[in-house]
């Protein structure tokens, strides 16, 4: 056989497509024109209620409300469509050029209503209804709000129409209508938290009427979650920190529960579910959309010290005991490195205490820099926390064979006088750094902090920790040096000896190109319960104002009875 | 000398008519494409369009690269993209992502790959070569290619992928009747699967069996499988003799048919142009395929000659397959319509075809 068999089964398949063609649009295509004409089902999607994400004390941080929008159906008014915007632009006074753009954006098909002024009062929404019944239809829809928006916007997020990002969303079986969380919690936890929508489906004839019902599915509620945050903390540290860069986190030590975690400045995720007004958020030079707690890294500065400490101790290098003189300052080569005050013959205790540099360059050089990399690895600040928000940053902790490989140069000796005082190549977010100091509180083990408290009555238990294996006596030893941080009389800290909480913790001016970040990270214990907390201000300049924010803070919590 | 230059002649008239075809139908690609994206009167989406534009582009260069490449080399290199396919079909299943249910692409440095559909090639170009030449046995000519395409298929199935998988079986076919082998091994092949039939059934998916149920009788299911035949008979047949004109399709522009500018792109040219358009786009497509049977009728060797067959089946099985879906004569299995369907890929693969061929006929 050849080429001929071949022409004849293709000239067969194609006559019998030309027949069936035919078949379709010349016999039979007055039938099939009639039903396209009958033929309108349509599916009128009801959407489901989303669920609630409440605190630990069961406040509601964010809710599902209704709201009224005003919609259009394609079909009634696409001979006179200008002319309906018109009026409901006039009668709102809202801009006929947003109500247009609306219109374009939410076309899905002739008989789908499409939003086209949304979040009316619900008055004005009945009345434009009642003055022009054929044109607009009222369409209530669940609608996102966040009673506190700006304080927990960060934890939170906000939520968006899936149609935004739907090439990502659309394998995991969303619709483009559905809302979805974006970023923060809305979105970790979207699986619970999304519900799934129902709807109508009937049967509409070429006019528009109803002429049957085909079916109703009911759409279900999201669950509610219960998160570990006190919103009455949450909202007093917020105040404090509000017009300053910066992050304040607490953390319940031993569980690892987030009580607060504040970011400053913040946004109104309100803001976003109207999509009004959200533009000033990105063009802000201070980041207000960026999560300094988790999403951003910094050098750390002094707080890096226990970490220090308690290397040297483990290597056998130092004993609490051994001494190093501060001068001022400690020469290497032709470079003086400088120590923020002179502090004279320094003990371990209180060269923390006094947050002494020299005695931590000495340190750093008979440790060497490959063993400080290997206990601040252990420290997990190079880790993530695996806290449960999107996005969180790794920190880095560099090495000498890192910088040969990557920077094409050897490791100097500077190199690991500025890496043993927090400073150089290092860097870590706030919560790594909570996470690490936290270590300290609970004797040797890193804790996972976590958000989630119960998911529709069932509690999380996210509990989960591990011993990073540093003996008993080690771990007395630098305790007992940051509590001379606060409780010495020359201890950087010393202010917060004032509040009675007994806190441990480090301070840390950390240098930059620009103004020094100030931090300050610890712990300590009241009411039988223990919490962790990191203060960070981005370039405020020293310590000092993260020592004066924990004040402030801790004092009205105390006061107010909070903790 | 005579004769070389009437070759040369009709050479280029070949190569002519098929660009000429190919022009024709990219514009019209483009233009059902335009209207598939508007919805009760609003264009939609800008994106698509331009970005096909752009694979439109992308494919001409292609397809000039590839009627400058020798032949031959796939004669040669065949096996080893042969290979390649196979660990790429395992591959999938290592890493592949899944979309809708079913594993069929692998994300290669942030491009998403189908390889089904290169492993369409590769099948050619190892049936035209073992099949080509003269007769050495059974074994070699009739088993081998076989027991290939048996692998293949079988991989594609378990995807699962069922169209693919019988457009392996169907191109072993076409390729091997046009060959020199001996019919009876393929008579006694197709008696023996229609005796396995009954237990292949057993082998397919949940989906693919209510398909193929459903096809049978849409009525079954009006709104669920059913609903894409019965919405895409309407709309084809509501086109009537001359159409409802450009952007006019009631149907497609109240979006009751989904994948309208993927593998339902048919029904928007007849319901627009009618059965004048879509008599129309068939008469381009069988030009393309007269042209590419002449291709191998004076092709230079076995191989090309086969080569080029395999092509033309391959392009015959996707026009015939697609369109008799969406006029309801075949079940839904989810193949593009060539040069026609929304989608990169699948362009830029039939166009290297075509240069294939090119090359064929120019060094006929």
């Amino acid at each position: 056989m050849d080429e001929n068999f071949t022409r004849r089964v293709y000239l067969g398949g194609f006559l019998i497509l030309v027949f069936s063609l035919f078949y379709y649009q010349v016999i039979k295509g007055d039938y099939y024109l009639s039903r396209a004409k009958n033929n309108y089902v349509r599916a009128i999607p009801i959407r489901s209620i989303r669920g609630q994400i409440l605190d630990r004390n069961a406040v509601a941080l964010a809710r599902d409300r209704a709201a009224y929008n005003i919609a259009v159906i394609p079909y009634q008014i696409i001979k006179n469509k200008d002319a309906a915007f018109g009026k409901i632009a006039d009668f709102l006074g809202v801009d006929l050029k947003s109500i247009k753009r609306n219109y374009k954006r939410g076309v899905t098909g002739m008989f789908s209503p499409v939003d086209v002024v949304t979040d009316v009062d619900k008055k004005e929404a009945l009345t434009l209804k009642e003055k022009y019944p054929t044109d607009i239809t009222i369409n209530s829809q669940p609608q996102r709000y966040y009673p506190y928006s700006y304080e927990c916007s960060h934890i939170l997020g906000y939520v968006k129409s899936a149609s935004a990002f739907y090439d990502d969303l659309k394998k995991y079986g969303y619709t483009p209508l559905e809302r979805a969380g974006f970023s923060g919690l809305e979105q970790y936890y979207d699986v619970y938290l999304k519900g799934e929508d129902g709807g109508d489906l009937i049967e509409v004839d070429s006019v528009g009427r109803t002429v049957g019902f085909l079916g109703k599915r009911k759409p279900t509620k999201g669950k509610d979650i219960y998160i570990t945050i006190d919103s009455r903390i949450q909202n007093i540290i917020h105040r404090h920190i509000k017009n300053r860069r910066g992050t304040v986190i607490v953390m319940n030590s031993d569980t690892g529960e987030i009580i607060s975690l504040v970011s400053s400045p913040s946004y109104d995720a309100n803001q976003f579910i109207v999509g009004r007004g959200v533009g000033k958020f990105f063009t802000d030079s201070n980041k207000p959309l960026l999560n300094r707690a988790i999403q951003a890294t910094y050098p750390l500065g002094s707080t890096f010290k226990p970490i220090m400490a308690t290397a040297g101790l483990e290597e056998m290098k130092i004993t609490p005991f051994t001494p190093f003189m501060c001068n001022g300052s400690l020469k290497l080569g032709r470079a003086r490195f400088r120590c923020w005050s002179t502090h004279g013959k320094q003990d371990l205790y209180r060269a923390l205490a006094h947050s002494c540099n020299v005695y931590f360059y000495n340190l750093g050089l008979i440790l060497e820099a490959d063993a400080i990399s290997l206990w601040a690895k252990r420290f997990h600040l190079d880790a993530l926390t695996e806290i449960d928000l999107p996005y969180e940053k790794k920190g880095f902790v560099p090495s000498e064979g890192w910088k040969r490989s990557e920077m094409n140069t050897a490791w100097y000796g500077g190199d690991t006088v500025n890496f043993s005082i927090g400073q150089g190549f290092m860097e870590g977010s706030p919560i790594a750094l909570l996470v690490a100091i936290n270590a300290f509180a609970v004797n040797g083990y890193i804790v996972k902090p976590y958000l989630l408290k119960s998911v529709g009555g069932i509690e999380s238990r996210l509990v989960e920790r591990v011993n990073i294996g540093i003996p008993r006596k080690t771990l007395d030893v630098v305790r007992k040096g940051i509590k001379m941080v606060v409780h010495s009389p020359s201890g950087t800290a010393r202010k917060l000896k004032g509040l009675g909480l007994g806190i441990s913790g480090k301070t840390g001016t950390a240098q930059t190109n620009g103004k020094s970040h100030g931090w300050f990270a610890g712990f300590f214990e009241y009411n039988k319960t223990k919490y962790s907390f990191c203060v960070f201000l981005e370039n405020s300049g020293s310590s000092h104002f993260a020592v004066d924010l924990s004040y402030d803070f801790l004092k009205e919590l105390k006061e107010k009875k909070l903790l | 000398m005579i004769v070389k230059s009437i070759n040369a002649r009709s050479t280029l008239t070949t190569t002519k008519m098929l660009a000429g075809c190919l022009l024709v139908l990219n514009l019209l690609s483009l233009l059902s494409l335009y209207s598939s994206l508007h919805l009760a009167g609003e264009f939609k989406s800008g994106a698509i369009l331009y970005r096909q534009i752009v694979w439109v582009v992308a494919s001409w260069i292609f397809l000039i690269i590839f009627a400058i490449i020798n032949y031959r080399l796939y004669y040669d290199f065949g096996y080893i993209f042969y290979g390649f396919n196979i660990l790429l079909l395992i591959a999938v299943f290592a890493f592949g992502s899944k979309a809708m249910g079913a594993q069929r692409w692998i994300n290669f440095i942030g491009f998403k790959f189908q390889p089904s559909e290169l492993c369409k090639i590769a099948a050619i170009f190892v049936f035209a070569r073992l099949f080509s030449g003269d007769r050495r046995g059974p074994l070699l000519q009739f088993l081998l290619p076989l027991g290939l395409a048996s692998l293949m298929a079988l991989l594609i199935f378990k995807q699962p992928d069922l169209g693919t998988s019988l457009i392996i079986v169907f191109l072993f076919f076409a390729i091997g009747i046009s060959s020199k082998v001996s019919k009876r091994y393929f008579i006694a092949l197709i008696l023996a699967g229609l005796i396995a039939a009954p237990f292949a059934w057993g082998m397919l998916k949940n989906y693919q069996r209510k398909r193929l149920v459903v096809f049978v009788n849409p009525d079954v299911d009006p709104l669920g499988a059913g609903y894409t035949i019965i919405q895409s008979k309407i709309a084809i047949g509501s086109g009537r003799i001359f159409g409802k004109g450009f952007l006019s399709g009631t149907q497609n522009q109240f979006n009751f048919l989904p994948e309208r500018h993927t593998d339902f792109i048919f029904t928007v040219v007849a319901e627009e142009w009618g059965f004048v358009g879509g008599l129309f786009l068939l008469i381009v497509y069988w030009l393309i395929l007269y042209n590419i049977l002449n291709i191998a009728r004076s092709a230079k060797d076995d191989f090309a000659r086969l080569l080029a067959l395999g092509i033309g089946s391959l392009f015959f099985l996707h026009i015939f397959i697609n369109i008799g879906m969406t006029l309801g004569i075949l079940p839904v299995v989810g193949l593009p319509l060539i040069f026609m369907s929304y989608g990169g890929s699948n362009l830029l693969i039939n166009f290297v075809l075509m240069g294939i061929l090119i090359n064929i006929s120019r060094q006929a």
